[in-house]
C-alpha cells in the first residue's frame, strides 16, 4: 500500500520542508546507528529511540523562536537537533564520554544542553511539565515574549504531577505549550487502560480550559502548523496551549523490548504512515527531484557518521572528576 | 524540642519569625529575581505569617499564592531558577515535603552535577513539633534529604540565623531547603540581626565554649541544649550545626578533639535527621578522640504522637537533655 504524503500546508514554506525532512531523516539515521551501536555493546546501559514519533520532534524543535526553551522527553532527538545539539554532543552522551553534555554522569537520551535552551530530561515522567511552567512564568514576569515547551505522552498524562503542572499554567496563563505524543502505549500499557476518554485534547481542553488541537503526528507539515500556532499564541499572551499529536511508537519502550503487545491491525494502519516517507512523498508532490534528496540524505548520512566519528575521539570521563559539580557552590573543603 | 517559654525579650529584640519575614522582605529589595510562592502567602501573609504585609509591598507577580500542588509549584520554581529567577518556596509544613520530594531530589539535586546549570532555589518550611501538630504537622524531616548530593540543607536555631541562613541560602546558587521551627517562631527572641547580615551555609557555631563535653545540634535543640548546660552549670561545648547537610566535619572533630566527649542531640527520631551522620563520622575518622561512647539523645522511631502527654514523652526536654548529659560526664 503506498504512503499518503504530508497534507500540501501553505503555513509551511519550501525551504522549511527541507529543514523539516533534514531534521527527520537526522533523527532516524542518528538512532538507527545509534541502535546498531547498543546491539553490538557499545552503547552502555539502555537505548530508547523515537521512531514513528520524528516528524512532532521535529516539528516542535522548528517551530520555537531563538530566544524560547524546550523540556524535551527521550523520543525527541531531533527537537535537540533543531536546538542547535550537534550529532556528535549527542554520539557523546549515548557513549558516556567525558565531554559529553552530561560529562558521562548520564546516557542515551538523559541529556540537555542549557546553552541550547534545552533542559537535561530526567525519567521521573511530569516532573518537566512543572519545571517548563516555571521557566514561562519566569518570562511573564519579565515581560520576555518568550516561550517554554514540554512534550507528554499519554504516559505521563496518567502522572498527577502532569495536572498539577497544566492546572498552574492555566491559572497564572504562562506562555508555556504542551506537545502530547499519544504514541499509543506507555511501555506495553495501551492507551485505554490509561485514559477512559482516548482523546486527550478533550481532557485537557474541558479539564484545564488549555486550547488543544489534535493532529496528525506522522504528518510533519501538519504537526509544525500546529504546534507554531501553538507557539504564537502562547507568545502573544494568549496563555498556555497544547497539541495532541497521534502516532505510534513503532519500537519498544527500549531495545530490549519487542513491543509483541502491539496488535497486528495498528502496525498495519501505520505501515503505510512512515513520518520519514510521508515526508519525502509531499516533496515529491511538490516536485523536488531525486537529486535533491539524495543531496539532503546524503547530507544527514554524513552528518551522522561525521558526528560519531568526532564523538569516538572523545574522552572517556576522568574517574577523578567524579566528584565535581556536585554543587554550583561547594562546601569548603 | 519541648517549646522554651515565651521570651519577653529586651528593647530592640526581635522573634524568629520576625526576623524570617525581614530576611524575605530585604531580599525582595535587594534583588528583583526574588519572588515568593506557596499556599496562602499572599493575602493571608502565610499560615505563620512569615510573609505578612508582603503581598502589599511588592504585589501578585512578586507574592504569588499557589493550588495545593506542591510538586507543581516546586517544580516551576526549579523552571524560574532555570532561567535565573530566584524564586522561594514555602511549603505550609515540612511534613508535607513528602509531596514534592520527586522534584526536589530528581530535579533541583541532580540538574547541576547532570548539566552544569545552577537551580537557586530555596524552600522554606516549618518543621518540628512541641505545638500538638501530630504525625503529619509536626515532624522533622530533614533527614530525608541529609546525604543527598546536591542539595544543602539548614536549620536555624537564633534568631540571627533564622534572618542570616535564609539570606545566604537566597544568595547561594544550590538549592536549599530551610527547615525553621515552628515552635520557635513567636517563642524565640533575640537581637535585631544588622540588616543584609548572613550566615555563612555549611559553617557550624559553637554556641558556647567548654572543655569536658560537646554536644552537637540544631533547630530547635540549640536553645534546649544551651538551658541544659546552664542547668548542670558544666563546663560543655555546644556545637550549632546551623547547614546539616552538608556537615562542617571540621568543626564536628575540632570540638570532639577538645573535648572527648559528644552527645548528639536532635529533635527528629533518632534514626533519622543529621545525628547518625555526625556518629557516623565521629566513628571512622574521631574513635581515638573520645573518651567515652558517643550518645545520642533523640526521640524513639515513632512518627510524632499528638496527645500531651506523648509529645512531651517523645521530644528531648531541658531535663531530659541534663541527665543524659550528666551520664555522660559520668562516664
Amino acid at each position: 500500500m503506498p504512503t499518503d504524503p504530508c497534507l500540501d500546508l501553505a503555513s509551511v514554506d519550501a525551504p522549511t520542508r527541507i529543514a523539516l525532512y533534514r531534521l527527520v531523516l537526522l533523527q532516524r539515521l542518528f538512532e538507527e546507528r545509534a541502535l546498531a551501536l547498543y546491539r553490538q555493546g557499545r552503547i552502555p546501559g539502555s537505548f530508547y529511540d523515537g521512531r514513528g514519533q520524528e516528524a512532532v520532534a521535529a516539528a516542535a524543535g522548528l517551530a520555537l523562536g531563538p530566544d524560547d526553551v524546550i523540556c524535551p522527553l527521550n523520543r525527541e532527538l531531533a527537537a535537540h537537533f533543531a536546538r542547535g545539539v550537534s550529532v556528535a554532543h549527542a554520539f557523546r552522551n549515548f557513549l558516556g564520554k567525558g565531554d559529553s553534555p552530561t560529562r558521562g554522569r548520564d546516557g542515551n537520551m538523559h541529556f540537555g544542553l542549557p546553552a541550547c535552551g534545552v533542559f537535561p530530561l530526567v525519567s521521573m515522567l511530569g516532573d518537566l511539565a512543572s519545571v517548563t511552567v516555571g521557566a514561562a512564568l519566569a518570562f511573564r514576569r519579565r515581560s520576555e515574549p518568550r516561550v517554554a515547551l514540554t512534550f507528554l505522552g499519554e504516559g505521563a498524562f496518567s502522572v498527577g504531577d502532569t495536572h498539577e503542572a497544566l492546572g498552574l499554567a492555566s491559572v497564572w496563563q504562562v506562555p508555556a505549550v504542551f506537545v502530547l505524543q499519544r504514541n499509543q502505549f506507555s511501555y506495553s500499557t495501551p492507551l485505554a487502560r490509561q485514559s477512559p476518554n482516548p482523546v486527550l485534547a478533550e481532557r485537557i481542553r474541558g479539564g484545564w480550559s488549555i486550547p488543544c488541537v489534535t493532529v496528525d503526528g506522522t504528518d510533519a507539515l501538519a504537526a509544525l502548523d500546529a504546534v507554531r500556532r501553538a507557539v504564537e499564541h502562547a507568545r502573544d499572551g494568549a496563555g498556555p496551549q497544547a497539541v495532541e499529536a497521534v502516532t505510534l511508537r513503532i519500537h519498544g519502550h527500549a531495545a530490549h523490548d519487542d513491543a509483541r503487545y502491539v496488535p497486528e491491525e495498528l502496525r498495519a494502519a501505520y505501515a503505510t504512515r512512515d513520518p520519514v516517507a510521508r515526508l519525502e512523498g509531499r516533496l515529491r508532490q511538490d516536485g523536488v527531484g531525486d537529486d535533491a534528496l539524495d543531496d539532503v540524505r546524503r547530507d544527514a548520512a554524513a552528518a551522522v557518521a561525521d558526528g560519531l566519528a568526532d564523538a569516538e575521539r572523545s574522552p572517556a570521563p576522568d574517574p577523578a572528576t567524579l566528584e565535581d559539580g556536585v554543587w554550583a557552590a561547594p562546601p569548603p573543603a | 524540642m519541648t517549646v522554651p517559654p515565651e521570651n519577653t525579650g529586651a528593647d530592640g529584640e526581635i522573634t524568629y519569625l520576625e526576623a524570617i519575614r525581614s530576611a524575605l522582605e530585604d531580599a525582595m529589595r535587594d534583588d528583583e529575581r526574588v519572588f515568593l510562592l506557596g499556599e496562602d502567602i499572599g493575602g493571608l501573609g502565610g499560615a505563620f505569617g512569615a510573609t505578612a504585609g508582603l503581598l502589599d509591598v511588592f504585589g501578585e507577580e512578586r507574592v504569588l499564592d499557589t493550588p495545593i500542588a506542591e510538586e507543581g509549584f516546586v517544580g516551576a520554581a526549579i523552571g524560574a531558577a532555570w532561567m535565573g529567577e530566584r524564586p522561594v518556596v514555602e511549603l505550609q509544613f515540612a511534613d508535607f515535603v513528602t509531596c514534592p520530594f520527586d522534584v526536589i531530589v530528581t530535579v533541583a539535586a541532580k540538574t547541576h552535577w547532570r548539566s552544569g546549570q545552577p537551580i537557586p532555589l530555596v524552600i522554606r518550611m516549618p518543621t518540628g513539633g512541641g505545638v500538638r501538630g501530630g504525625p503529619f504537622h509536626a515532624g522533622s524531616p530533614e533527614g530525608w534529604f541529609v546525604g543527598q548530593p546536591g542539595l544543602k540543607v539548614v536549620c536555624p536555631g537564633t534568631v540571627g540565623d533564622a534572618y542570616g541562613l535564609l539570606r545566604a541560602a537566597i544568595d547561594d546558587p544550590d538549592p536549599v531547603l530551610v527547615f525553621e521551627h515552628k515552635g520557635l517562631y513567636r517563642r524565640l527572641r533575640g537581637p535585631c540581626p544588622a540588616p543584609g547580615s548572613r550566615t555563612p551555609l555549611c559553617v557550624a557555631d559553637v554556641a558556647r565554649t567548654g572543655g569536658d563535653a560537646t554536644v552537637v545540634t540544631y533547630g530547635s535543640g540549640v536553645t534546649t541544649a544551651l538551658a541544659a548546660v546552664e542547668r548542670l552549670g558544666a563546663d560543655v561545648e555546644v556545637l550549632d550545626l546551623r547547614t546539616v547537610w552538608p556537615v562542617d566535619t571540621a568543626a564536628v572533630l575540632g570540638s570532639v578533639e577538645k573535648t572527648s566527649r559528644l552527645l548528639v542531640l536532635q529533635e527528629a527520631a533518632r534514626s533519622t535527621g543529621a545525628a547518625g551522620h555526625v556518629l557516623s563520622l565521629v566513628a571512622r575518622v574521631g574513635f581515638e578522640l573520645l573518651d567515652a561512647p558517643p550518645v545520642l539523645h533523640a526521640p524513639p522511631d515513632t512518627p510524632v504522637p499528638f496527645a500531651p502527654e506523648l509529645e512531651d514523652a517523645y521530644l528531648p526536654s531541658v531535663e531530659s537533655t541534663a541527665a543524659e548529659l550528666e551520664r555522660l560526664l559520668a562516664y
